[in-house]
């Protein structure tokens, strides 16, 4: 067994930021992740990180923005701890040795971005997260902790009232690993890959989400899905909200820029939830182009000019011309929404703590809740890094006071188990054949505009998937990079986790955010101003309900 | 209104040390779209014909630099290669792990000595306490001094470069095209006060160990040039410390030599490389080259059109500029 006083699972912002400040306050760290930390999704992000660090800007503008890009269910004095942390780290970020984009004077540059009243997003070109992964890998690196890396989060373990450790399969040996640990992490980022359309990294399997879950800890208001506007119709390949933010406009099939309709006064910069709700009541009203790949609109980028498009878009140049094989200077970018972001999760208070003592989760796996109904671009990369900072910091202190922990062999033993059994089955479930199952049902029934009748049969349809998923079958025997053996684990925390979303989506009876019931198409305050708690049960979520924090700001209409 | 598809076969490379004797090729065969990228065909292959092949992957975007693969001999990223242009030209799609790292399964190689290399550079801004960062904002720096890293912060460590390096695979010291290329963004950054430490640290550790056949740039998916900014790193070594290493010698000697002639006075060159006590060691290859090819050791010929080297020469050395 091996032990450590604080293990972080997940290596990406939050994971890294959560870890840096726990070697800072002195106790024995370790990281746990699946990939290599500099392979981690964060470093897919694009266009920016929200600061409120420009002249007529203040922290004010960028807490109450976050609160109405919520739908209000954001809690505000989380939201305000947020929005004056942003720019001390938005500044410790480049002390470490980001690399942002700059402005003629030398401060940092900064680009409108959606459901934000200023210019508020630090960006590093189009690959701002990154900049920030390097930045942050190259800082830690100087510093002292274990790295168990290509190492998959099988189990929390929880005993007597708190945490114990967590068990690992190490993918290059096979082997399955204890480490006993006072704190634990949970930093593994989101769940995307429960959808088919999606921006997200194939690793994207809420695996920390799913087995916090199981471990008794409350997942926070999961019906709450991001879908980003702009996805390159080809693959679902992310185009930022940056290129908007620089000029980018949205056009249909009739040539009509036709935000004019949905947000007349920002237009193609409403948040996402908005956007994404235009672009798709377009295409379902017949204003779409249709072509091979399925229905789309167009992103359209030539009149900002050559010059400006290569150097402030030039992944996104790189990308069209890759993977869509077109110009963006010259050619209109087909786009489509596509699955983002989770704002749902694990959870926790400003501190990072969840429910189970011990247990504690940061970034997307996290929901604290800032992002509440729906998350503003930009924040996001920001919340990595202030609250991968405070759980590491909240972490490091209960570690130092908290008794020794162990992990008994028959925690381990369970898990070995369940592997040698799916593995020892001679016929089965193909695990791959469940996910893509799963991803098809999420993709038709739980997506932006969702009914009652398709939440129901979306339910049906995951417990089907779950209940056959009891059967699944490994075929491959080997130890080394076992990919079949990954492949079962991770569609089983997709499983639980796409009953969570449905199962509270169903309950929740208005539309806010990005959950939009065409059958109950207003937002209800006085019923559901109050986030969704999610507690495991095998045969399905229990839900219950916790009061929305209000500080300054009574809930008002939202209109962009 | 489906695009239509076409047969694509793949030869995918199979091997799992310590249990398979020898490396074998798999034919897998695939209805695809030509614009299909090579690991949406490989992941097609794992979900529907073998499960047990191992390959990594993640972003599928090109920039999580996990999927880099010999494709068609080629060090590239799977995700970001599509299957079209690739038939067209092979007639099949040859899939073979990185080279230069040892396999561990498949396509998934051992990239410790690549990280190795990596972390040897010290891959962390080094600040000198007497000159502490503003506490309160974040360092002025211009665009013009952003645009000094080059295309270096594009880099997504995927190793295609490595893969690719013939001097990685010759002498396994070479720090290699990756760390190389990050060890110019760290020399640029002015945020970084120990240039000239890591200079004079990457002079005699491997700098000149480089053969200049640029296929790391060829390899590279992110357009970091890697073999050009080595070029850079040893411009900036020479300038700093002036030629110091047998590769910066001969470097220098080459250049002031050929300013003679027009053409390469082996002699002077052997001399200014090796200097006066070192061109004792060579003097065995120098009696083989004597008897062999005697003129080589002679002093040459003025070329034709030398006024025109000596416009090149000063194009090339403008009058000094101050540095800041």
């Amino acid at each position: 067994m091996l032990h450590h006083e604080v293990v972080v699972v997940g290596a990406g912002l939050a994971g890294q930021r959560a870890a840096l400040a726990a070697v800072e306050a002195g106790r024995d760290v370790a990281i746990v992740t699946k990939l290599h930390p500099l392979r981690s999704h964060s470093g897919a992000a694009q266009g920016g990180i929200n600061a409120a660090i420009g002249p007529n800007d203040s922290i004010d503008a960028h807490a109450y923005d976050t609160v109405k890009g919520s739908d209000y269910l954001g809690d505000q004095d989380a939201i305000e701890y947020f929005c004056q942390q942003a720019g001390p780290t938005v500044i410790e970020m480049e002390h470490f040795g980001t690399i942002f984009t700059r402005a003629e004077d030398g401060t940092l540059a900064q680009r409108p971005f959606g459901g934000a009243g200023f210019p508020r997003t630090v960006y590093a070109a189009d690959r701002t997260g990154l900049a920030l992964l390097q930045g942050l890998w190259e800082r830690l690196g100087s510093e002292r902790f274990t790295l168990y890396e290509e190492w998959e989060l099988a189990r929390i373990v929880v005993r007597d009232g708190r945490v114990q450790g967590i068990v690992a399969l190490n993918r290059r040996t096979g082997e399955v690993q204890d480490v006993a640990a006072k704190a634990v992490i949970v930093a593994t980022g989101g769940a995307g890959r429960i959808y088919g359309r999606t921006t997200n990294a194939h690793s994207c399997t809420g695996d920390g989400m799913a087995v916090a879950y199981r471990a008794g800890a409350f997942l926070k208001d999961m019906e709450f899905v991001q879908f980003h506007p702009t996805a390159l119709l080809e693959g679902g390949i992310l185009v930022t909200e940056g290129a908007r933010g620089e000029g980018g406009i949205l056009k249909n099939a009739n040539g009509e820029r036709f935000m004019s309709k949905y947000a007349p006064k920002v237009l193609e910069l409403a948040s996402r939830d908005v956007v994404a709700r235009a672009i798709t009541t377009e295409i379902l009203e017949g204003r779409g182009f249709s072509g091979p790949y399925g229905p789309y609109v167009h992103l359209e980028l030539m009149h900002l000019g050559k010059e400006k498009i290569e150097s402030r878009l030039q992944e996104i140049c790189d990308l069209c011309r890759a993977f869509a094989g077109l110009d963006p200077v010259t050619t209109p970018i087909p786009i489509s929404p596509a699955q983002h972001y989770m704002m749902g999760g694990v959870g926790t208070n400003i501190q990072g703590e969840t429910n189970v003592p011990g247990l504690y989760a940061a970034g997307e796996a996290a929901c604290v809740s800032i992002h509440g109904a729906n998350r503003l671009g930009g924040n996001s990369l920001m919340e990595t890094l202030v609250f991968g900072k405070s759980a590491g910091a909240a972490a490091a202190a209960y570690a130092e006071k908290a008794p020794t922990t162990s992990i008994v062999p028959t925690e381990v033993d369970e898990v070995v188990a369940t592997f040698r059994t799916w593995m020892g089955r001679k016929d089965g479930e193909v695990p791959s054949a469940l996910r893509t199952e799963l991803q098809q049902t999420m993709d038709r029934y739980v997506n932006i505009f969702r009914t009652e009748a398709d939440l129901a049969e979306g339910l049906r349809r995951v417990r089907s998937i779950k209940e056959r998923f009891t059967r699944v079958r490994v075929v491959d025997q080997s130890k080394v990079f076992n990919l079949n053996l990954s492949d079962a684990i991770e569609t089983e925390h997709m499983i639980d986790l796409a009953e969570a979303i449905i199962v509270g989506g169903y309950a929740r009876m208005e539309s806010r955010g990005a959950h939009f019931r065409t059958d109950y198409p207003k937002r209800d305050d006085a019923k559901w101003m109050k986030h969704t708690l999610a507690q495991y049960h095998p045969t399905g979520p229990t839900l219950s309900y916790l009061p929305v924090t209000m500080t300054r700001w009574e809930p008002k209409e939202r209109v962009y | 209104m489906a695009e239509s598809t076409v047969p694509v076969a793949f030869d995918v490379y199979r091997y799992q040390p310590g249990k398979d004797t020898a490396p074998r090729y798999q034919r897998y065969t695939l209805n695809l779209t030509p614009h299909t990228p090579v690991l949406t065909g490989l992941l097609q292959i794992r979900d529907e014909i073998d499960p047990t092949l191992g390959l990594r992957y993640s972003c599928r975007s090109a920039i999580c630099g996990s999927c880099a693969m010999q494709i068609n001999s080629k060090s590239r990223l799977a995700c970001e290669t599509q299957v079209g242009p690739e038939v067209e030209r092979h007639g099949r799609i040859v899939v073979e792990p990185m080279r230069n790292q040892p396999v561990m399964r498949d396509l998934v190689v051992d990239q410790t000595p690549f990280w190795r290399e990596y972390a040897k550079i010290e891959p962390h801004l080094k600040l000198d306490p007497r000159r502490p960062m503003p506490a309160d904002r974040p360092t002025p720096m211009t665009p013009a001094e952003v645009d000094r890293f080059k295309e270096t912060p594009r880099c997504i460590a995927c190793a295609a470069c490595y893969s690719a390096c013939p001097a990685a695979e010759a002498d396994p010291s070479f720090p290699g095209p990756m760390a190389l290329a990050k060890l110019y963004r760290f020399a640029v950054d002015p945020r970084d006060t120990a240039r000239q430490e890591r200079l004079l640290r990457i002079q005699p550790n491997g700098l000149w160990l480089c053969l200049r056949c640029h296929l790391c740039t060829e390899a590279c998916p992110k357009d970091v040039r890697p073999s050009e900014r080595i070029r850079d790193l040893k411009e900036m070594a020479i300038a700093a410390q002036g030629a110091t290493e047998l590769g910066s010698k001969h470097a220098v000697g080459f250049k002031e030599n050929l300013k003679g002639a027009g053409q390469i006075h082996e002699m002077k060159l052997v001399r200014a490389t090796f200097g006066l006590t070192g061109m004792v060691g060579q003097i065995g290859q120098g009696i083989r080259i004597w008897r062999h090819k005697p003129e080589i050791m002679k002093k040459p010929r003025k070329i034709e059109g030398m006024d025109e080297l000596e416009k090149i020469y000063a194009a090339l050395d403008p009058p000094p500029k101050e540095e800041r």
